[in-house]
């Protein structure tokens, strides 16, 4: 469902993700966890672009959300001017060894020193924007499909709550007001909020608030949920609602992505948990496996503290 | 101090008349020139705050700086004689200095309630940009319906402030030949050499004028905040 593969993300400088790929099938569950500042929510918010890699793609049901990178098509990199020029040295060079080893071998060095420029020959071009043009798919219409819940749930302060489930859909013309609004009343009702639907965000609990706005991201029946830290914003006691409300989503099929430090959540629900360390994906396994026998030191000090 | 050569004047004689027409042209001004200042204003800011940054974005953003640089840069008198007796003439526009007086107080204000809603707009949590466009809303969609209405009613109080000011500051159109309310007096002095009565009338008029205002604006606040508490 969502692919991200070779992902790098630099803030200026500041290097947060180094070469993370994933892969989230339909109806997983993966949960995310480790220490603060490995990346988890840069990772997470790459995945509906709201950052943009610096390298490496994103997929989504086999659409691309960023540019093409060069980098990750071997049968792209083979048609870049560095590689034929490569090619041809080492052909002379080294008679012996077979074209494909060859060109394994000079892949190999060009993805290791970035070797490809700006500008690579026509049919280099045209061979990223082919791949481009054939998959791509508008940010705008990939987020719809992609609902994110926020750690400061981001509710829109000027809306009602019923207007904060039924703007998107209005306005992309999804659905007709009437439509709307019957779906929102629906997804109110379902966590008990219906009474509130003409309240504005501010008379809201943090629990009731952070509800709200993963119904929000719901009205727009999306196909899987992107949660960041959802309860780390709340008082104790509203941390529960919130779970269990993401509890039932998930006994729905719904595939979610969520960065958490709720342990009890991960055993639970999980159906795989990653642990970020530095920027990398250390570590993945199933709950059971990831929480009884981790192999990472770090992974093994991080849970130590934490439970 | 003579009021009963004041009042000769301008009962008997029927000075308030000039009056009359200077409130008009003051109210004109001010409340166009706000109109097209919010107008302009928000253009300039949502270019300049804008993420786009293709060669169109970067110039029209140069574009607007050198906008506000020029027009903060110089005073309101100024602008007033350039617009009147330069730029119109060479491009052969014959307007009503009062109409004159609305375009540049108007292009005036543009450059100051742009940076007025900057900040207001900088103020608002980028949360709420996020969560727009996480929902697929597209960033001009999410400034119209999140962003800008609650940074506007962040910025009104300053607003409120930009129309006084400009109020103020319109006592500068008779260098254009446009009568408001100093040339209303001033013409009361000129014609009776009493000065003192007059001069203490306009600034009266003018007290007057500015607390009415902002007494309006307050209770507008007022029933913004409460609609806030709904
Ligand atoms: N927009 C940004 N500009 C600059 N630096 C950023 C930006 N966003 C994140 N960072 C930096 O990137 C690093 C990783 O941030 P990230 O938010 O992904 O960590 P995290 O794993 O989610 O941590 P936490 O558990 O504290 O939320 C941090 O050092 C952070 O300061
Ligand atoms: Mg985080």
């Amino acid at each position: 469902m969502i692919e991200i593969k070779g992902i790098y993300k630099n803030f200026g400088k500041l290097q947060v993700l180094k070469g993370v790929s994933c892969n989230i099938e339909k109806g997983e569950k993966v949960v995310i966890v480790g220490p603060s500042g490995s990346g988890k929510s840069t990772m997470l918010r790459c995945m509906n672009l709201l950052e943009i890699p610096t390298y490496g793609e994103v997929w989504l049901e086999g659409k691309i959300l960023t540019p093409v990178d060069p980098y990750l098509h071997k049968d792209i990199i083979t048609k870049s001017k560095t590689f034929k020029q490569l090619a041809e040295k080492e052909r002379s060079e080294n008679s012996g060894l077979t074209d494909e080893e060859i060109s394994s071998k000079i892949i190999a060095e060009i993805k290791k020193n970035d070797l490809l420029k700006k500008y690579e020959g026509r049919e280099f071009a045209k061979a990223v924007k082919e791949l481009y043009k054939s998959n791509y798919i508008k940010t705008n219409l990939a987020r719809r499909k992609m609902g994110m819940v926020f750690q400061h749930f981001n509710l829109f302060n000027n809306l009602t709550i019923l207007d904060n489930l039924t703007l998107a859909p209005v306005k992309l013309k999804i659905k007709t007001k009437e439509q709307a609004e019957e779906k929102a009343m629906q997804l109110l009702k379902r966590i008990g909020l219906e009474d509130k639907a003409k309240e504005y965000p501010s008379k809201l609990s943090g629990g009731q608030k952070q509800r709200v706005a993963i119904v929000r991201a719901l009205a727009m029946e999306p196909d899987v949920m992107l949660f960041d830290e959802p309860t780390s914003a709340l008082d104790p006691e509203m941390v529960g609602e919130v779970l269990s409300l993401m509890k039932e989503l998930a006994e729905e099929g719904m595939t979610m992505v969520v960065v958490t430090h709720e342990m009890g959540f991960a055993r639970e629900v999980a159906s795989r948990v990653l642990f970020m360390d530095g920027g990398i994906i250390k570590e993945e396994n199933n709950p059971k496996e990831f929480f009884t026998a981790p192999k990472d030191e770090r992974l093994k000090e991080f849970l130590s503290k934490i439970l | 101090m003579r009021f009963d050569i004041f009042y000769e004047e301008f009962i008997t004689k029927a000075g308030y008349k000039m009056l009359l027409e200077g409130l008009k042209n003051t109210a004109i001004i001010a409340v166009f020139a706000l109109l097209i200042g919010l107008v302009i204003g928000s253009v300039i800011v949502l270019v300049k705050i804008s993420p786009f940054n293709n060669w169109l974005f970067k110039i029209l953003k140069v574009i607007g700086d050198i906008y506000v640089a020029l027009f903060r840069g110089t005073p309101i008198v100024v602008q007033l004689l350039l617009t009147h007796y330069v730029l119109f003439p060479l491009m052969d526009i014959n307007l009503e200095p009062v109409v004159e007086g609305v375009i540049t107080f108007g292009m005036n204000s543009g450059a100051y309630i742009s940076e007025i809603m900057r900040g207001g707009i900088l103020s608002i949590d980028k949360g709420q940009m996020e969560a727009g466009r996480s929902v697929g809303l597209s960033y001009m969609q999410t400034m119209m319906k999140i962003v800008l209405p609650q940074a506007i009613k962040n910025i009104l109080p300053t607003l409120g402030n930009e129309f006084i000011a400009l109020i103020k500051e319109t006592s500068v159109v008779s260098f254009i030949t446009v009568i408001d309310i100093y040339k209303a007096f001033q013409s009361i002095a000129n014609s009776t050499y009493e000065y003192i009565v007059p001069y203490l009338m306009l600034a009266l008029v003018y007290l007057v004028l500015v607390i009415i205002i902002t007494m309006l604006i307050k209770l507008l606040e007022k029933r913004l905040r409460a609609s806030d508490k709904r």
